[in-house]
């Protein structure tokens, strides 16, 4: 009994695995090598990537400013409302990107209070670099928080006890005792972010279609021209994807090791 | 001086409710008590880490109850030392050290400096703690709060770093408050030891009075007292019993003889304790093993047969059946092996009015 369910768990896992890795192995392999080589050649694709990266790590960076401290918040204070604010801190991870991006068209289009005064102070948001910010920023920084609240939590609160016996306050204890060991942990947040962010389409297209990052790109490519001029740069997108993925792992490998 | 007025703290479920106890400047505390009385939590609580929801603390005559742990001015080590792991040995002692001489001093002192260039996450437990306690006393502060700082040290390190603490103290003026569960630590270095249980303070005072005068029977067994009997407690109206000489003092202030009944044995004693239940404490050491009956002064003297001889390195525990009481005496191996005790062999048991504790 017990073998075969272990043989139906190893098929199953098997089969997922294969759904998993195949079309992605497969679109590397039949465009990776075009892909890169269009990059050379290909003007608005080498545009896209660019500002693809540049909208992501803006986002990556408001997203950790802001998400730090809510992280520690969440982590270490016991507060009425904790549970309503966390709830409300995964919503955007929940909700389908397409309505997140119409969310964020009622807050920050033109017609909105908030869109006006910004629009007054000479800030457009829809259809700029700022709307794919703000796309990236509503659906990839819950993941940072998320993240960033398990590194604070894995951080044994006596150790930033023992510092303020030594003397510190309670900021200077978090920057000399609690961001060193929870270091790696929010590092590794902010990168699933920004990965995260470079593969945002939905909330992007609603905001800002033009100029185009290499997501709508490559889905501009699909629907005007077809598969056959869509797949380098998919396949591009997806070699790249690699490289926070690899970032990732390298972080993982060397754990902090904060026990007492 | 420490003084902790009706201190009460929250930590998760578990409440600290009124503790108070009062440790003189310069005088060295012990706390004592079971696993999860909040012993911890109190040193957590007088450190500012743990909030107080009532009472008030106060260290050299200053309320410090509402102030930062960092205004406190004391040091804390815990029983887990909690290096910064990212931090070198040298620098985990330099970290809020009053000087670099200082610093320098304690980590000579403690054996520290010998690790200086480590990484904290090679060392051994052991070598933790003295950086712990290293880095701890570097700041030089007034008060020092110690949560079973020795625990895992080996004995002859232990013996050594024990010293210097103690020595530290002395030399400094320190106010130490320590968590221990050894009871050998407690009376070695304690001018006066808390029990603290189920996050109250049980009892306070001397460690030899908490011992020899547990105020509740389940703080005699708590403190390892081996003879605890219910009984009846009648007050004699014998003032100046002639078991009881030389020393009359007892009864001239306020003492009354006593005789003590539990079971099959009536013991005599003598104390302010009012008639009926009651019971008896009797610790191991106080009671006196011969063959034959004694010719000393001791009043209770009962024969009993041996029912049990553990040897326990240069202590030598022996139970003494009396008409179906067992009594455990303690005695040095070598006076067992003078007397040849072996299961079975009939002893007289006795000990003197005063070694009876009744509570």
């Amino acid at each position: 009994m017990h073998r075969i369910v272990a043989v139906l768990a190893a098929l199953a896992s098997s089969l997922l695995l294969l759904f998993l890795a195949v079309p992605i192995g497969k679109l590397i392999g039949a465009s990776g090598v075009a892909g890169i080589r269009q990059l050379a050649s290909d003007g608005e694709l080498r545009g896209a990537l660019g500002l693809t990266a540049l909208t992501a790590t803006v986002a990556t960076l408001f997203g950790v400013l802001g998400g730090t401290p809510l992280a520690w918040l969440l982590a270490r204070r016991d507060f009425r409302g904790r549970a309503v604010l966390s709830a409300v801190l995964d919503l955007p991870l929940l909700i389908p990107h397409p309505v997140a991006g119409i969310a964020l068209l009622l807050l920050l289009g033109r017609e909105s209070a908030v869109g006006g005064v910004l629009l007054a102070a000479g800030l457009r948001v829809v259809g700029t670099p700022l709307g794919i910010i703000a796309a990236m920023l509503f659906v990839a920084a819950p993941l940072f928080i998320s993240g960033a609240r398990e590194a604070f939590a894995r951080v044994d609160p006596r150790f930033e006890a023992v510092a303020r016996t030594l003397g510190d306050s309670p900021l200077r204890a978090f920057y000399r005792i609690t961001l060193p060991l929870s270091r790696r942990g929010l590092i590794a947040s902010a990168v699933v972010m920004w990965a995260r962010a470079v593969s945002e389409f939905g909330a992007i297209v609603v905001l800002t279609y033009n100029p185009k990052v290499a997501s709508v790109l490559s889905y501009d490519r699909f629907t005007s021209f077809g598969l056959r001029d869509a797949l380098p740069v998919a396949a591009v997108l997806a070699v790249l994807a690699l490289i926070p993925l690899t970032a990732l792992r390298a972080l993982r490998g060397a754990d902090d090791g904060v026990a007492p | 001086m420490m003084e902790c007025r009706s201190l009460s703290a929250r930590h998760g479920t578990f409440a600290l409710t009124g503790v108070s106890f009062t440790v003189p400047t310069g005088q060295y505390g012990v706390v004592i008590g079971p696993a999860g009385s909040g012993k911890t939590t109190l040193l957590e609580t007088i450190a500012g880490i743990v909030p107080a929801t009532a009472g008030a603390l106060l260290l050299h005559d200053r309320d410090v109850t509402a102030l930062a742990p960092e205004a406190r001015g004391l040091g804390l080590v815990y029983q887990h030392a909690y290096l910064f792991p990212h931090l070198s040995v040298a620098s985990n002692i330099a970290y809020g050290a009053a000087s670099a001489e200082v610093a320098e001093s304690v980590a000579r002192r403690f054996g520290a400096d010998a690790l200086a260039g480590r990484s904290v996450r090679t060392l051994s437990g052991g070598e933790r703690q003295m950086v712990a306690l290293a880095r701890a006393f570097a700041r030089r502060p007034s008060v020092m709060l110690l949560d079973e700082p020795f625990s895992a040290l080996d004995p002859r390190r232990r013996t050594v770093v024990r010293r210097e603490v103690r020595a530290l103290h002395r030399e400094w003026g320190l106010t130490t408050l320590q968590v221990t569960h050894d009871f050998t630590e407690a009376g070695l270095l304690g001018d006066i030891a808390i029990l603290l249980d189920g996050g109250a303070a049980l009892q306070s005072g001397a460690p030899d009075e908490l011992f020899r005068r547990p105020a509740s029977p389940y703080i005699a067994e708590f403190l390892g007292a081996e003879n605890v009997l219910a009984g009846q407690v009648r007050i004699l109206e014998d003032r100046a019993p002639d078991w009881l000489d030389g020393e009359p003092s007892l009864l001239a202030h306020g003492h009354r003889a006593i005789e003590f009944t539990s079971g099959p044995l009536t013991l005599s004693t003598v104390g302010d304790f009012p008639a009926g239940a009651g019971y008896a404490v009797i610790r191991a050491e106080e009671i006196v093993l011969s063959l034959e009956s004694p010719s000393g002064s001791a009043r209770n003297r009962f024969r009993g047969i041996v029912s049990e001889v553990s040897t326990l390195g240069a202590l030598t525990r022996v139970t003494v059946d009396i008409d179906g009481v067992p009594l455990v005496a303690s005695l040095t191996t070598r006076s067992a092996k003078e007397l040849a005790l072996a299961v079975g062999r009939q002893v007289t048991a006795s000990f003197k009015a005063v070694g009876v504790h009744l509570c």
